[in-house]
């Protein structure tokens, strides 16, 4: 059977549109933000970021301070030119080697996001 | 209704409407097609209740903080709208990702969609940043070292890095220069840049139509 946009699809998005809205609502009242402490500019601190950008954090680890920017800023440039060029790339090396190395992208996103997350 | 029909009409919303909701949607398309849109809808929820947001809070170096304070204990369902905020953000993130990786499955972004495909990571990158920028805003001390590291590393950068980070920081210190400067980023040039790519994004979706599932 030919699905059309209305009303097959429509009402499948605004179910799941709701839903989203439900979802958030729920973890906005589950887990309530804190206000934090006030900021004590004289002895410094070690903050920790939001979640997605823990993988960054543990990435910093391994680079001194002189050559910190290869990790904060060489490396996600890098995972950025390498996601625009997806498309040229699968047809250079094909889907499987592309899958392979944005597999590897994702690998360390998730296990940089559970060290650093559990430490 | 005539009046509804003369309106229509009018607006010349008559064909495009129709174009939209006649679209033939190509078969065996399953649930994870609707990533896209969940995260759409996580963006307009983040985008209105930042809207509530900024009715209280102050950018600041003085009132900041105060009004962070105001929003949660004073300003009615301020507190929620925050939480809203924060969390819409969080699911927003968690299912651009999801999107993204059905859409390389699905090999979706071969062409002629390969454009549309590099206008999805320049929004993936731009949610980051809002985040990033969004993070200094309650100006209280986990936001102030987080920002001081942040743009400590831009500073590293050999070159061009002590031009960028006063460039972003518009001193030497983190200042309250820099959290006027992060609020604007924050509320009007990357949303707005967003509003633009987004319509990119649905625009061309609409014109090449959903991918064929394979």
């Amino acid at each position: 059977m030919k699905k059309k946009f209305y009303p097959d699809y429509l009402i499948e998005i605004l179910f799941f549109a709701i839903l989203t809205f439900e979802v958030i609502l729920l973890l906005s009242f589950i887990f309530p933000p804190v206000i934090g402490r006030e900021i004590d500019f004289i002895s410094p601190y070690q903050p920790r970021p939001e979640w997605y950008y823990l993988w960054l954090f543990w990435l910093l680890r391994f680079f001194s301070t002189d050559t910190v920017f290869i990790g904060g800023v060489i490396i996600p440039l890098i995972c950025i030119l390498f996601l625009i060029c997806i498309p040229w790339l699968d047809k250079r090396i094909g889907w499987r080697w592309t899958a392979i190395l944005g597999f590897i992208i994702l690998l360390l996103f998730i296990v940089g996001t559970i060290v650093e997350g559990l430490s | 209704m005539k009046i509804i029909e003369w309106f229509l009409d009018r607006f010349r919303l008559r064909s495009t409407h129709r174009g939209i909701f006649d679209r033939n949607i190509p078969e065996g398309i399953n649930y994870f097609y609707c990533l896209g849109g969940i995260a759409f809808t996580a963006f307009l929820i983040c985008l209105f209740s930042g809207l509530f947001l900024s009715f209280h809070y102050i950018p600041s170096e003085k009132e900041a903080y105060l009004s962070i304070i105001r929003i949660h204990e004073e300003v009615n369902l301020g507190k929620l709208m925050r939480s809203v905020h924060k969390w819409s953000a969080n699911v927003l993130i968690v299912s651009i990702i999801l999107h993204s990786i059905r859409v390389f499955i699905t090999k979706s972004y071969r062409p002629p969609r390969e454009l549309n495909w590099i206008v999805g990571v320049l929004m993936f990158f731009l949610v980051m940043i809002e985040g990033f920028t969004g993070y200094l805003l309650p100006w209280d001390q986990k936001a102030y070292w987080a920002t001081v590291v942040g743009t400590n590393i831009v500073g590293s950068i050999p070159f061009i890095g002590e031009f960028l980070m006063l460039l972003i920081r518009g001193g030497y210190e983190v200042s309250g220069t820099t959290l006027t400067r992060f609020y604007s980023f924050h509320v009007l040039w990357f949303p707005l840049l967003m509003a633009v790519l987004l319509w990119a994004h649905f625009h061309m979706v609409k014109k090449l139509g959903i991918s064929k599932p394979l």
